[in-house]
């Protein structure tokens, strides 16, 4: 089993914990920023982070008003976006252009302060998460001890950001899906965090690069004929605490089919309707980074991180396909599948998906302790 | 599940097979059908302004002006208020105006929607179909010959 | 001699309800379709309670208000579920200066809303009604527009202040439990300008209030504005406007056939036959993939599959039309225009789109009906039973949804459907699911009628190919005839009063909407329920509001 390593299939990063280069580190080698003390560690840490929050804005950028687009159209057979540049793909700087021109309306009866900082709770949670993320190629922020809780931490943030929007707007469709998000939030938190619990045990470890480097220590089987030896991702380990894990992720970023906090058919835009301008445009950023976000913490945790085959150098282009793997899913379920009502998903919530997640949790604990 | 399983095979199949039944508009124009009613052309040299027309139009979209001897003057048509219904071709008795197959038109103002007899002259033909070849071989069922009372004003 | 025994039986028939109206029946006033009573404002409850319960009468089809030189008239249009074409009317006149006669509310449910209609363009009032107030018109609108002594050039509305009395005490409540929503007029799943007034709890909906009248046009005074000859015809292509404008066209083409009598060649009717399940396919996928956005998502690709299908439909009726959804292809007497040549290439195009049509529907099969998520979100939500919806006059798929076998193309049979073979779909499930089951079904059924109609068509001897009547330029039917004919059209009963005044245009022309009458059936069926629900059932109903607000 543990041949692994040498069958053509390098880790991302390098295996002993503590040892790992973060990309502050390295920028502040590579600028000499590191001499200047703390100051200029700072500084380059600052750097880093913008590098990796652009990354993430631009691949939401590419995302929303253009792969969506493009994917839905795929399903539902039609062209989409075409006429600015290949493919349409410049339709991003259309948009961009067009959403941020527009009058920026805040309602009337709007709680003010509360209104204004929701768009900015609701994407920065989102970014924040993305600091203990290994994605390969060297960029990984920050490698905490509690990497894992720290992204379910971050992420949970969200739903304030979604109450205080729901609440704020002075609407009562806003209201009624605030209170949705919440109460769907708190439903699936639990199964989220309990399935990432059962990864943890095989990790032994919360530390993010801990759990990449474990998953791709071992090799599950090789096919015969393939370089590419199969390692022991935990999605392949334990696909029952992946499909677990993947449902959870849904409702907690609210996409089909458990879009309850918007239900365009039933609450008009859910907690955002009635925002307009910067402010909507932070708020759809916001939704896009969380799913993207969920597909980072999938990828890291079941999906072998930024593992692949090829050069170590390619992690990134591995990270960012896996990631828009999750997203491609949101895309196709949303164009085949029903929404379910809020009150069976609470069902599924607890009743389900709780009950489903301990008994994962226990079988995994059974089988770690059988092993070891 | 095995249902949502279908549905999400369906959707995938669709995906994948990259048809498109939509059209993209500009650059390939669709095809309509001779029959299809789109702008009025008129032809004053054909018209003998007998006012038919203008008294079947259900909305009163055609306005025709004529001085005191009965010749005719202007013939006014306002395209943004007709709801292309076709009557003033039927009951026409010269094929004085018709309706092409052009629906393509805008305007400014509603006011430039209002064609003059010169306008309506010089719509063109979408697609150089004449409406006149595909509608000729049922020219005499329009209009019933009718044993009733014949009412031709 | 057959003639004979019909007549003798039709009369028999009469007897009985004269003996059983005794003297309430004040005068004959019979109309084409039907005998009519005509009966004492005060006795309108008893009497309608009498035909319902003692002749069978259980379908108030629909009322209509006029008001004539010297009295305003209610006739209440009463017909069977069981027997269509057994049909009465009874008659209600009031006085001008007391216009005040009794509600029908309590008999029959759907009375409800024909009567404020009534108030509220006619200005007759009913007594006992629970609710009367003004239904298509703002509040806020001065004096009644069908009514004689309307006076258009004086202002029609007026501010709400100046309209409600300024010290009227503040019903609201400071404090309760509930929360009152306004879905619509702006609102994705509403399918055009309906407003419902919401009272939730929580997410519980506990009051349900359509609000209509947003896209009220006048319909029926822009038809008693035209000519019976060539100028109504346009109209009902609007009424009912997502594509199934030739439905429409027949209810008003059957109407005024039937009242200046005229015959329509047999070629005709196969191709209006034809033409208008042609629309009857093209609707019923629109409300399809309607539904699915409503319960899916925007974003689903069901709602572009049945767009992608009702488009080829469109292109057939394209083809033979000349317009894709404002038809105007009937005329009175036969259709505008033979099959378009060369015949055989439009029989082909028609006949490739109903081979690959069974596909298609396994198609919608897999995504839709056998999806689990899609079953537990319609299965038992939007119940309503056979009695309510006959209470309320539900007709169409929301009607045989919940099993009430009302099919006016069997049972009150008009062009060419008798001689073919076909079924009527009745669900008995009651809810959402039943009613989406049954739309489904009968495109199928809707299908085998083209079919035969195809078959019919290319066969046809080529000298009898006759596509219109000898109709004269004007007509001008007889001065005070009255008739009410009705159809089967995309969401049920589609029927038209006419009354001629002895000119070319006619004296009152009224129209029974069947989405007028589903959608008062919202209440019975979301109230209790979730807010989903409500959307779902609203999406079940396929309500058009063209066809609603008129």
């Amino acid at each position: 089993m543990s041949a692994g390593t040498s069958l053509g299939f390098p880790a991302a990063t390098p295996l002993q914990a503590g040892e790992t280069v973060l990309l502050p580190e390295r920028i502040g080698d590579l600028t000499g920023l590191g001499e200047f003390g703390l100051a200029g560690e700072l500084f380059a840490a600052f750097i880093a982070a913008f590098i990796v929050a652009n990354i993430m804005m631009a691949m939401t950028g590419v995302a929303g008003p253009w792969a969506k687009r493009k994917i839905t159209a795929a399903f539902t057979d039609r062209i989409a976006v075409n006429h600015l540049g290949p493919g349409g793909i410049f339709i991003i700087v259309a948009d961009a252009v067009r959403l941020l021109s527009k009058e920026n309306i805040i309602p009337e009866h709007a709680d003010r302060p509360a209104y204004d900082l929701a768009p900015i709770v609701i994407a920065g949670s989102a970014l924040l998460g993305f600091a203990v993320i290994p994605m390969g190629s060297g960029i990984h922020l920050a490698d905490p001890e509690v990497g894992l809780a720290f992204v379910f931490a971050v992420a949970g943030i969200a739903s304030i950001g979604l109450v205080m929007a729901g609440y704020a707007s002075g609407n009562k469709y806003s209201m009624l899906g605030g209170l949705r998000a919440v109460a769907q939030n708190i439903a699936y938190e639990i199964p989220l965090v309990v399935t990432g619990l059962s990864v943890v045990l095989f990790a032994g470890s919360l530390r993010m690069s801990e759990i990449v480097a474990v998953q791709n220590e071992t090799v599950l089987f090789t096919i015969p004929g393939l370089e590419w030896a199969v390692p022991a991702w935990y999605a392949l380990v334990n696909p029952f605490a992946f499909v677990l894990f993947l449902i959870a992720n849904f409702a907690e970023v609210g996409r089909n089919p458990f879009d309850m906090p918007e239900a365009p058919a039933e609450l008009i835009a859910g907690y955002q309707t009635e925002y307009s301008s910067v402010q909507f445009v932070l708020v759809y950023l916001g939704e896009f980074l969380h799913i993207f976000l969920g597909g980072a913490i999938i990828a890291t945790i079941f999906l072998g991180g930024p593992a692949g085959p090829g050069p170590a150098e390619l992690g990134i282009v591995w990270f960012l396909l896996k990631i828009w793997a999750v997203f491609f899913l949101t895309q196709w379920l949303r164009s085949a599948i029903p929404r379910v009502r809020i009150d069976h998903l609470i069902e599924i919530g607890w009743k389900g998906l709780l009950v489903l997640s301990f008994a994962n949790l226990g079988l995994t604990a059974a089988i770690v302790w059988v092993i070891a | 599940m095995i249902g949502l399983l279908k549905s999400m095979a369906t959707t995938m199949k669709h995906a994948l097979d990259g048809s498109t039944f939509t059209v993209e508009y500009p650059e390939t124009a669709p095809d309509v059908s001779p029959r299809f009613r789109g702008v009025h052309k008129f032809s004053q040299e054909r018209c003998i302004w007998c006012r038919q027309c203008e008294n079947v139009c259900p909305n009163d979209t055609i306005q025709i002006v004529m001085d005191d001897k009965r010749n005719g003057e202007q013939y006014n048509l306002h395209i943004g208020q007709c709801i292309y219904c076709r009557l003033c071709e039927e009951v026409c008795p010269v094929d004085a105006i018709l309706l092409t197959q052009n629906f393509e038109f805008t305007a400014d103002t509603k006011q430039d929607l209002v064609y003059n007899k010169e306008q309506l002259k010089s719509v063109p033909w979408y697609k150089d179909i004449d409406p006149l070849e595909s509608r000729e071989p049922d020219r005499g069922a329009w209009i019933g010959e009718g044993d009733g009372e014949v009412d031709y004003q | 001699m057959s003639t004979g025994i019909e007549k003798s039986e039709a009369t028999g028939e009469e007897d009985a309800l004269e003996a059983l109206l005794a003297d309430r029946a004040i005068a004959h006033d019979d109309h084409l379709n039907a005998p009519g009573f005509v009966v004492n404002p005060t006795d309108v409850q008893d009497v309608l309670t009498d035909l319902r319960e003692e002749a069978g009468y259980d379908h108030l089809s629909c009322v209509t208000s006029q008001q004539y030189e010297d009295r305003y008239e209610t006739i209440y249009h009463l017909t069977k579920f069981a027997d269509r074409t057994d049909e009465v009317s009874v008659v209600v006149p009031t006085s001008l200066s007391n216009p005040v006669s009794q509600s029908a509310e309590p008999v029959f449910r759907t009375a409800d809303w024909h009567e404020r209609e009534a108030y509220d363009l006619v200005g007759i009032e009913y007594e006992d009604h629970p609710d009367l107030r003004r239904i298509l018109l703002p509040e806020t609108w001065q004096g009644h527009p069908l009514g004689g002594d309307y006076d258009q050039e004086k202002p029609q509305l007026v501010t709400l202040t100046e309209h409600e009395n300024p010290i009227q005490p503040d019903h609201h409540d400071q404090e309760s439990d509930t929360m009152f929503l306004n879905i619509g007029p702006h609102h994705p799943a509403t399918h055009g300008v309906l407003h419902v007034k919401t009272v939730l709890d929580g997410e519980t909906v506990v009051d349900v209030e359509p609000d209509i009248g947003y896209l009220h046009r006048c319909e029926e005074q822009m038809c008693q504005q035209g000519t019976y000859r060539h100028q109504i015809m346009p109209y009902p292509d609007r009424w009912d406007y997502v594509s199934a404008g030739l439905l429409n066209e027949w209810a008003y083409a059957r109407a005024i056939e039937d009242m200046a009598d005229i015959e329509v060649p047999e070629y005709a009717q196969v191709i209006r036959t034809m033409s208008a399940e042609l629309c009857r396919i093209a609707s019923h996928m629109l409300a399809l993939g309607t539904f699915a956005l409503d319960v899916y998502g925007e974003f689903t690709a069901i709602f572009q599959y049945t767009f992608r299908d009702r488009e080829v439909v469109q292109d057939i009726l394209e083809e033979l039309t000349g317009q894709r959804m404002m038809f105007n292809y009937f005329r009175v007497g036969g259709v505008a225009w033979d099959l378009p040549e060369p015949r055989e290439d439009f029989l082909e195009q028609t006949r490739d789109f109903l081979d690959e049509l069974p596909a298609k529907v396994a198609e919608y099969n897999d995504m839709v009906t056998s999806n689990e998520i899609f079953q537990t979100r319609c299965v038992d939500t939007g119940v309503i039973d056979a009695e309510t919806v006959k209470d309320y006059g539900c007709t169409g798929p929301v009607a045989r949804g919940s099993g009430v076998d009302y099919d006016l193309r069997r049972d009150d049979p008009y062009g060419y459907y008798e001689d073919l073979e076909w079924d009527v779909i009745t669900r008995d499930g009651c809810d959402n699911y039943a009613r989406v089951l049954c739309r489904m079904q009968e495109v199928e059924e809707s299908a085998k009628i083209i079919e035969q109609c195809v078959d019919l068509l290319e066969d046809w001897p080529e000298d009898e190919r006759t596509v219109q009547a000898n109709v004269p330029r004007t007509l001008k039917p007889d001065a005070d005839t009255e008739t009410y004919r009705a159809v089967e059209a995309a969401k049920g009963e589609l029927g038209i009063y006419l009354r001629s005044d002895g000119t070319d245009k006619p004296g009152r022309f009224k129209i029974r909407s069947p989405c007028f009458s589903n959608l008062q059936a919202l209440e019975e069926m979301s109230e209790g329920e979730y807010i989903p629900d409500l959307i779902a059932s609203l999406g079940s109903l396929d309500i058009v509001l063209g066809e609603v607000d008129r």
